[in-house]
């Protein structure tokens, strides 16, 4: 597991917005610092450095040979929750929709039985509701 | 069971009153007419519900454009008061999409009235274990921010 001091390089590598970035670049695709640099309008050297504090809380990493170091996002156990979290974001924005629809068709259905078991007169048995299970 | 913070949170009023709301979540064919995403079926005869607690809901999903996946849902009762709560363990497998593992996730869900006849629902939701070990809460709270930093983009 990750360690106290792990976690708390973890934290302050997330609490910058530069750094954050930084992260979102890389999960679209590894980069060099040069390839950073465009993106967020900042100097090469400031990308270095916050290239620094997150390969120290192993958020990246940098490939050692060549003359290019490309850094590449380490946070799969991150991204793999975080796309479980929005895949079930979905899933109950979705289903909720339905719901929400459904809802709105039982009662209207309630509705128009009323009506029609009441009679002009209004004199219906209205416990007498379209579903059984209404009065469980 | 842990109490940890859920990870997922969701709140959604609905023009109905609270016993509908919850019926649609405790009534096999209230549940097959809204369940999952439009296309989605739940076959009627594969839904067995004993809503107490100590109970259980069990049903199957068969998703429309791929017949073949059949997804088992098998949730476990823990808490559950009349009208008002719903709380148990989700387990979910069968034959699953690809690259998904069967997993088990804990689920509570709250109905409170609200003004004029309408009920809010709150949907609490914890990461399934394989995600979220006892040593990681720090790993997800910082998810949570790199999650938002990804959708901010």
């Amino acid at each position: 597991m990750a360690g106290t001091d792990q976690l708390s390089a973890v934290f302050s590598a997330l609490s910058d917005p530069t750094r954050r970035a930084i992260l979102a670049e890389l999960a679209e695709r590894d980069a060099t610092v040069t390839e950073l640099t465009a993106p967020l309008s900042i100097s090469m050297p400031a990308v270095s450095r916050h290239l620094k504090v997150l390969e120290r809380a192993a958020l990246i990493s940098r490939s050692r040979s060549g003359k290019w170091r490309a850094s590449r996002l380490e946070a799969a156990p991150l991204r793999e929750a975080a796309d479980w979290i929005e895949r079930y974001r979905r899933f109950w924005d979705t289903s909720l929709t339905r719901l929400d629809a459904h809802l709105a068709a039982v009662q209207a259905a309630e509705r128009a039985t009323d009506r029609t078991v009441d009679g002009p007169d209004g004199r219906g048995p209205r416990g007498d509701r379209m579903n059984p299970r209404e009065n469980e | 069971m842990k109490t940890e913070t859920p990870q997922l949170a969701i709140s959604r009023v609905f023009d109905a009153p609270r016993a509908l709301v919850y019926r649609a979540f405790t009534d096999p064919d209230h549940l097959a007419a809204w369940w999952g995403p439009v296309g989605n079926s739940l076959p009627r005869d594969e839904i067995e519900f004993d809503v107490r607690p100590g109970g259980f809901q069990r049903w199957t999903e068969v998703n429309a454009a791929e017949p073949g996946l059949r997804v088992q849902i098998h949730v476990d009762l823990i808490d559950v008061a009349d009208g008002e709560l719903l709380e148990g363990v989700m387990h979910v497998s069968g034959r699953l999409p690809e690259g998904v593992e069967p997993f088990a996730t804990r689920l509570r869900i709250e109905f409170h009235d609200e003004a004029d006849g309408r009920t809010r629902l709150e949907i609490r939701q914890w990461l399934p274990e394989h995600l979220a070990g006892p040593s990681q809460e720090g790993w997800r709270q910082a998810f949570t921010k790199l999650d938002a930093t990804l959708i901010e983009r």
